[in-house]
């Protein structure tokens, strides 16, 4: 503990971060760095002075700061979050260990490849680009019909690594991806048949064993777990009245 | 031990995915408890259906099995394969509910309560096992 | 984009569940009938035979041994499908689990009815 400013008194805090560059830091380890903290103190505060100070090679990445922009994911103590807003005296230990997400590929150090979790969108109906509120003339995009989104979602990919299936079975479309797809469906942007033409299969809304962890992580309130079961519960009615009327 | 969980086997990875609640909330820990209380009742059934092949030899061949099965260990053992039961089934119905979009949000109660009643049936249940 | 047109429907998810409702009834009475019923706890032969004997218990056992085998063998193919199979594994995985519960439903089968002769001959 040294001085006691406006955020607190100050605490040093030993961050062990997983690194990882092929060729160069193979097989990978953890970096042990330590840092100042007070109460305010993000994770990503502390990578950042660790990248200024300590190890310019460190790698992460984050854009907003403010939990709105869902580029800071990672695992602090083992539990997903964003970096930008995971406060570093409120991990419950004076060693905190920092990891990439798990569920997507690893490039380097804490940063995944988004690429197969950005793809889960717009099939489920969902375009990545956000609506143009003030500026209707805007022009869109080649290959961008309109400008919507699912609002909440951050596509973070912080659901995807909390989830077990997803952490084994690549092929499963995942919280975000069927949360959107339950989405369209509801919004009406999506016709059922197409929606269901892309989760009704093993990989699918079916894979989902409704741990649920989905929701206790989501930093967006998106609680895709319910939005899964209840995804299901169309599909199920949509299947059950199907079979009653050929019958 | 440094290996990021992408760059294990299949295997390690599902060991690790699967099994291990720590960190995880309530919803994770009757994951886990339906997938470890599943692969015992089935691998329980499989056993079971050639123990009960002993029927086939008659009373010499059953009555002496039972007589074993009656000791006090083996009644413990009843005792976990109850307990496997009682998780496996209440969870079962947790998962079909919520599964069906009913009650998604008060998934930790349910969960909790349900863990409770088992463990009311599981006393009575041993109870039954070491005193009939 | 992954191509969503060539993935197989399923909705094996609902048999697990129906199974699993039957399965509260049916195996609830199968522990209770087998363990806390007769007088010391588990059946001796005699018992077995005299509980199996009742056309309506050989009618219960076999519908309990079936769906209780139905819903353990898609059980596990839920617990494999949750690992990176390719379509074809996949294929191997539902044939090899469908012949393990044709054998185990076969044999039981056949259990049962080889008790209920030998009760209605006693
Ligand atoms: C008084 C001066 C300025 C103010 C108040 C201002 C304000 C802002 C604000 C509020 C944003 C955020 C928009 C958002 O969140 O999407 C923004 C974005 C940005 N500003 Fe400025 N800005 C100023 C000057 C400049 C200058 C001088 C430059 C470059 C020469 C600049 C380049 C940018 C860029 C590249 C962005 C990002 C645009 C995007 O998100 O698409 N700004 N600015
Ligand atoms: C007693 C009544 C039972 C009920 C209500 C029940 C219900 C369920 C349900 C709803 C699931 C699906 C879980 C999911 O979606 O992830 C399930 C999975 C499973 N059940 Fe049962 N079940 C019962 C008994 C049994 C028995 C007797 C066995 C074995 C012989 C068994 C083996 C399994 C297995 C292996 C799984 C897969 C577990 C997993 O996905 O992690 N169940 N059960
Ligand atoms: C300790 C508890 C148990 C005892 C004492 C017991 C005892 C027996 C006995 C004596 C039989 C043969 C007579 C009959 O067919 O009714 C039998 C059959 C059977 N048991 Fe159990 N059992 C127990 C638990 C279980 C469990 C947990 C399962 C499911 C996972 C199960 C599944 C079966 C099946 C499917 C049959 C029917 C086989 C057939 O009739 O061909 N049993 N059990
Ligand atoms: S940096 Fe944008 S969400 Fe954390």
């Amino acid at each position: 503990m040294t001085n006691n400013g406006f955020f607190g008194p100050k605490k040093t805090i030993t961050l062990k971060v997983l690194r990882y560059k092929p060729g160069a830091i193979d097989p990978p380890r953890y970096d042990t760095f330590r840092v100042e903290a007070n109460a305010v103190t993000t994770v990503l505060d502390a990578l950042e002075e660790i990248k200024a100070t300590q190890d310019s090679s460190l790698l992460y990445r984050h854009s907003c700061h403010p939990a709105s922009c869902g580029t800071c994911g990672m695992r602090v103590n083992g539990r997903e979050q964003l970096g930008c807003v995971a406060r570093l005296l409120e991990q419950g230990s004076d060693v905190v260990v920092v990891e990439p997400l798990a569920s997507a590929p690893l490039i380097a150090d804490l940063v995944v490849d988004m690429t197969p979790f950005a793809e889960r969108f717009a099939p489920a109906g969902m375009r990545l680009v956000r609506e143009s509120e003030f500026n209707p003339e805007a022009e869109t995009p080649v290959g961008v019909e309109t400008f919507t989104r699912y609002e909440d979602c951050i596509e973070c990919n912080i659901c995807l690594s909390a989830c077990p299936v997803a952490n084994t079975n690549p092929a499963f479309i995942g919280p975000a991806g069927l949360a959107a797809a339950y989405r369209a469906l509801v919004t009406g942007e999506r016709s059922p048949a197409e929606v269901f033409a892309y989760v009704d299969h093993d990989d699918g809304v079916w894979r989902c064993h409704s741990a649920m962890e989905c929701s206790a992580v989501c930093p967006s309130n998106v609680d895709p777990g319910h939005k899964i079961m209840a995804l299901r519960r169309e599909l199920v009615t949509y299947k059950v009245k199907r079979f009653f009327k050929r019958g | 031990m440094a290996v990021p969980i992408q760059h294990k086997s299949p295997a390690a990875r599902a060991v690790q995915a699967w099994f291990n609640p720590l960190k995880r909330s309530a919803g994770f820990l009757a994951f886990v408890l339906m997938r470890i209380t599943g692969i015992g009742l089935v691998v329980y059934l499989l056993i079971h259906m050639v123990v009960i092949g002993n029927l086939l030899r008659g009373p010499a061949g059953w009555d002496s099995l039972i007589q074993t099965m009656k000791s006090p260990w083996v009644l413990a053992l009843d005792v976990v394969l109850i307990a496997g039961i009682l998780i496996h089934m209440l969870n079962g119905l947790r998962v079909t509910i919520i599964g069906l979009g009913f009650g998604t949000q008060s998934h930790k109660g349910i969960f909790w309560t349900l863990m409770a009643v088992a463990v009311l049936l599981l006393a009575y249940s041993a109870w039954l096992v070491f005193t009939k | 984009m992954r191509s969503i047109e060539e993935k197989r429907r399923s909705g094996i998810w609902i048999w697990q569940a129906v199974t699993g409702v039957l399965l509260v009834i049916l195996l609830s009475l199968h522990m209770i009938v087998h363990h806390f019923v007769v007088e010391g706890g588990l059946r001796t032969y005699e018992q077995v035979l005299a509980y199996i004997g009742n056309p309506l218990v050989v009618v219960i056992e076999i519908v309990f041994l079936i769906v209780v085998t139905f819903h353990a063998m898609l059980g596990v193919r839920a617990i494999l499908f949750d690992l990176p199979l390719t379509e074809r594994q996949k294929t191997l995985v539902t044939r090899a689990l469908t012949a393990v519960g044709l054998v185990v439903g076969a044999w039981g089968i056949f259990l049962a009815l080889w008790l209920f002769r030998m009760a209605r001959m006693a």
